[in-house]
């Protein structure tokens, strides 16, 4: 069983867990993910290992709650254990070289996007880290950017806090500014990692996203994490989930992304129902 | 001596009526009673030369088994199959019997062969029904081994290495052991009760499985091996699915057949209130003629889908599945569109499928394999209409563990270079069987490469000691 050490919340729908893998920890690198399913006949459900400590055997999962999974995970206490725990599982992100990076965090993308942040900045690196959310009630881990970035631009949509704008903005500023980037790596929604794609295009630089289609086992043995990657078919959980951003055919991917849209909603409601009842 | 039964046909399997059984996810054959298990097995003629056993991938003394279930020592007969088999309650189920042990038997030539399989599923049942002795763990011999994958060559190679005394851990990389028995092969086909069962003998005699353990990835074969185990055994499959490189197999609705198996018996979503989303398709076009491909048929019907078509670029003659499923599958009002081959599948506005653009196919000359080639018949296009597609066309190994493990080599389809039959791998201590070294293959055979390696393993580590 994997225990939850410690819980927290971060934002109205975005909780934090530490969990006790002791293997998992000794393993794990930045860009990788593990499936969990929150308890016996739950779904499987991938979230990126946002940190890890590999003395402690812990591992920090940071999730948004959107649905079922999520919510039945949000269920559970400190103290309590989640049933499975599979992991470390996908591509490390690739870093070695890398001597100045943009680094872009959307939403609760950035959770994901700051692992690769810390690893940098612990290189050598130099980072820019730019994250938005949509208002001041949903930012994340500010201070944790803060500390492993040698510059942070944070931006909302609203302007409630930071700048008002969205990270396109920002970047497309700092690379007018001069800055010289050997990368850029993007991870938020998926409409978001497209205009920043997009956006890198017209400057030339190389753009890593990390993508999160819908997954069930992690090992490659399904497909139903395909996705099309300069005319490729990929599996994103063995392959990726981090891919050249210049080449993923990300209308498909949106697409793909809505398939149990209907079957969710319902679920969603469900858990809903259910958690009223509990808290009644 | 019991009176010999000369009926020239077999026994028939109570089944479910097919417009019930295709509503439903309990198994389809109901089995035989004692009555009809003992009537049977007094058709076999015991033959000297043991036609039947020489087609039986692991040699089970077939004529000694019935021969005991003709004199109703049930248990008597689980004892000869326990000696070749280790899943027999798998096997008297899933086996191609006709073209093994059944294809030979005598009784075949003019009328029915005995149904052994039948039978070997009759005996494994009884045995799991009246047996009280609970399973004994052996002492240990302080040796340990690890096994990547619980499918039934891990299985087997861990059953029969326990039973020897050695310490035995199974790494699974899923959340529930079985392998293909569990995540691949239907609910209706193979109970999962049963496969449950073997697993907790496997753990009764002291196998230790590990789900949710990716090697590879988690630990790699070298950090098996400096944990102290003097062997590792690869039994990870053949799971990677192929897709057919024709546009729009990334619309939405188009399934591998592993996805689709996968959320229906691994994840449940064929029972209401799971958590597993699947798509309920009125119209589904399978595309393949394996076991898979019947499998995931079934399945769609069974999930309410009015029409479910095996589109099949082959003939009916040459469909690789088992008879029986086919059979079955046709009773249940499976449409059959063999001679066609897919060439492209098309989307709505939003991404759905909205149909399947097909091309006729004909049979030209034969090719390497022997089977006749299809080729298309020009100008023979047309569009079937269907909102799911699920391509059931193969699987090849998972590249995972030889790309982590050094010295372990793979031939031009990925799968795992043995030295002989034994399964010793081209690494050193590293041991591997089923469908990770012959590709997509059966479950008699992953069994019997387990049970090969089991003793090539004891043999392998009782050398170096
Ligand atoms: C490799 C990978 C890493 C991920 N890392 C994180 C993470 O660190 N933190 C985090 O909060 N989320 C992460 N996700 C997304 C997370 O897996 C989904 O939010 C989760 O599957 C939703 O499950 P649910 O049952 O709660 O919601 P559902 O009811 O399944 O979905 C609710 C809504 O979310 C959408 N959705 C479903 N699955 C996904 C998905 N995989 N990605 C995006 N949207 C989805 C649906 O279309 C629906 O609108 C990651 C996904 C992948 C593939
Ligand atoms: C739908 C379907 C129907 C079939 N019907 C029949 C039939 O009727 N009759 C018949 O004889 N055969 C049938 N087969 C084929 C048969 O099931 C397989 O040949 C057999 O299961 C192979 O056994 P195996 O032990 O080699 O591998 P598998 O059963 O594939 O088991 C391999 C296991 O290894 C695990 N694994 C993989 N990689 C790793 C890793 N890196 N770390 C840890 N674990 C790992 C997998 O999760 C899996 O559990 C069918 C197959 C399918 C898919
Ligand atoms: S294991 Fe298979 S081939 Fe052998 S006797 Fe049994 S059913 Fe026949
Ligand atoms: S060939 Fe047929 S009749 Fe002869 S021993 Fe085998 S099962 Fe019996
Ligand atoms: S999640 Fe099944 S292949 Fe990637």
């Amino acid at each position: 069983m994997y225990k939850i050490v410690k819980k927290e919340s971060l934002n109205p729908t975005v909780s934090k867990m530490v969990i006790e893998a002791p293997l998992i920890a000794k393993k794990a690198e930045p860009g990788q993910f593990i499936i969990f399913r929150a308890k016996e006949d739950s779904e499987r459900v991938p979230l990126t290992i946002s940190d890890f400590d590999r003395e402690a055997g812990t591992v920090t999962i940071i999730y948004q709650i959107v649905g079922g999974a999520t919510m039945e995970l949000d269920t559970l206490k400190e103290g309590e254990s989640l049933h499975d725990f599979v992991g470390p599982l996908g591509v490390p992100t690739h870093t070695e070289g890398l001597k100045k990076v943009a680094v872009i965090g959307g939403g609760v993308g950035s959770a994901i996007a700051y692992p690769v942040t810390k690893k940098l900045h612990k290189m050598g690196a130099e980072v820019h880290a730019i994250v938005g959310f949509r208002n001041k009630d949903l930012v994340i881990l500010e201070d944790e950017f803060k500390n492993a970035s040698d510059k942070f631009v944070m931006m909302t949509d609203d302007g409630s806090y930071g700048e008002k704008g969205l990270v396109t903005d920002a970047l497309e500023k700092l690379i007018n500014e001069g800055n010289d980037y050997d990368e850029v790596i993007a991870i938020g929604p998926l409409i978001m990692m497209k205009f920043v794609c997009l956006t890198t295009k017209k400057y030339d630089i190389k753009t890593v996203v990390s993508m999160n289609p819908i997954m069930i086992d992690g090992t490659g043995m399904c497909g139903g994490c395909r996705l099309t990657v300069g005319g490729e078919t990929k599996f994103a959980c063995v392959d990726g989930p981090d891919f050249d951003g210049h080449l993923v055919d990300f209308d498909e991917a949106m697409h793909r992304g809505t398939m149990y849209k209907d079957f969710e909603t319902k679920a969603r409601e469900a858990s809903c129902n259910l958690l009223k009842g509990a808290n009644a | 001596m019991a009176e010999r039964n000369m009926s020239m046909e077999k026994c028939p399997m109570p089944v479910q009526d097919p417009d019930v059984r295709n509503k439903n996810f309990d198994e389809v054959a109901l089995g035989y009673t004692y009555e009809m298990a003992v009537n049977e097995a007094r058709r076999c003629l015991n033959c000297k030369n043991k036609p039947c056993t020489s087609a039986c991938p692991v040699q089970i003394d077939i004529p000694a088994f019935i021969e005991r279930v003709a004199n109703e020592d049930i248990e008597g007969a689980y004892e000869v199959l326990s000696k070749q088999t280790s899943l027999p309650a798998v096997c008297g189920r899933v086996c191609p019997q006709e073209n093994q042990c059944e294809g030979k038997c005598v009784r075949g030539i003019k009328g029915e062969a005995v149904g052994i399989g039948r039978l070997e599923r009759f005996v494994a049942d009884y045995h799991r029904e009246h047996c009280t002795e609970a399973p004994v763990k052996p002492e240990s011999n302080g040796h340990k081994v690890a096994v990547i994958g619980a499918g039934p060559s891990g299985l087997t190679v861990a059953g029969d290495l326990a039973k020897m005394g050695y310490e035995v851990t199974i790494y699974e990389a899923l959340h529930l052991a079985g392998g293909v028995l569990v995540y691949g092969i239907p609910e209706f086909r193979l109970p999962k009760s049963i496969v449950q069962k073997e697993i907790d003998n496997l753990k009764a005699i002291g196998v230790d499985v590990q789900t949710n353990m990716v090697i590879g990835r988690i630990l790699t074969i070298d950090e098996l091996f400096e944990m102290g185990n003097e062997a590792v055994f690869v039994g990870s499959g053949a799971g990677l699915p192929r897709f057919m490189n024709i546009p729009g197999e990334s619309l939405k609705g188009v399934y591998s057949a592993n996805e689709f198996l996968t959320r229906i018996n691994l994840m449940k979503a064929y029972k209401e209130d799971s958590k597993t989303p699947i798509q309920h398709a009125k119209k589904v076009a399978v595309v393949g003629g394996g076991n898979v491909a019947m499998d995931a048929a079934r399945s769609a019907k069974r999930l309410g889908a009015e029409e479910v078509y095996i589109v099949y670029r082959r003939g009916m003659e040459e469909l690789p599945a088992r008879k029986e499923e086919v059979e079955h599958a046709e009773e249940e009002g499976i449409i059959f569109k063999t001679l066609n081959n897919p060439l492209e599948i098309l989307g709505d506005e939003d991404g759905m499928v909205c149909g399947m653009k097909c091309i006729e196919m004909e049979l030209g000359e034969p090719d390497e394999s022997g089977r006749r080639r299809p080729v298309a018949k020009e100008g023979s296009e047309f569009v079937l209409d269907v909102d799911s597609v699920i391509m059931a066309i193969g699987t090849s190994p998972n590249p995972l563990i030889r790309s982590t493990t050094p010295g372990l080599e793979t031939n031009n389809r990925g799968c795992l270079i043995t030295k002989d039959e034994n399964g010793q791998t081209t690494r050193e201590g590293v041991y591997a069987g089923g469908d990770a070294v012959t590709g997509a293959a059966t479950v008699i055979l992953a069994m019997g490469a387990g049970k090969a390696a089991a003793k090539s393993i004891d043999e392998y580590i009782k050398s170096k000691n």
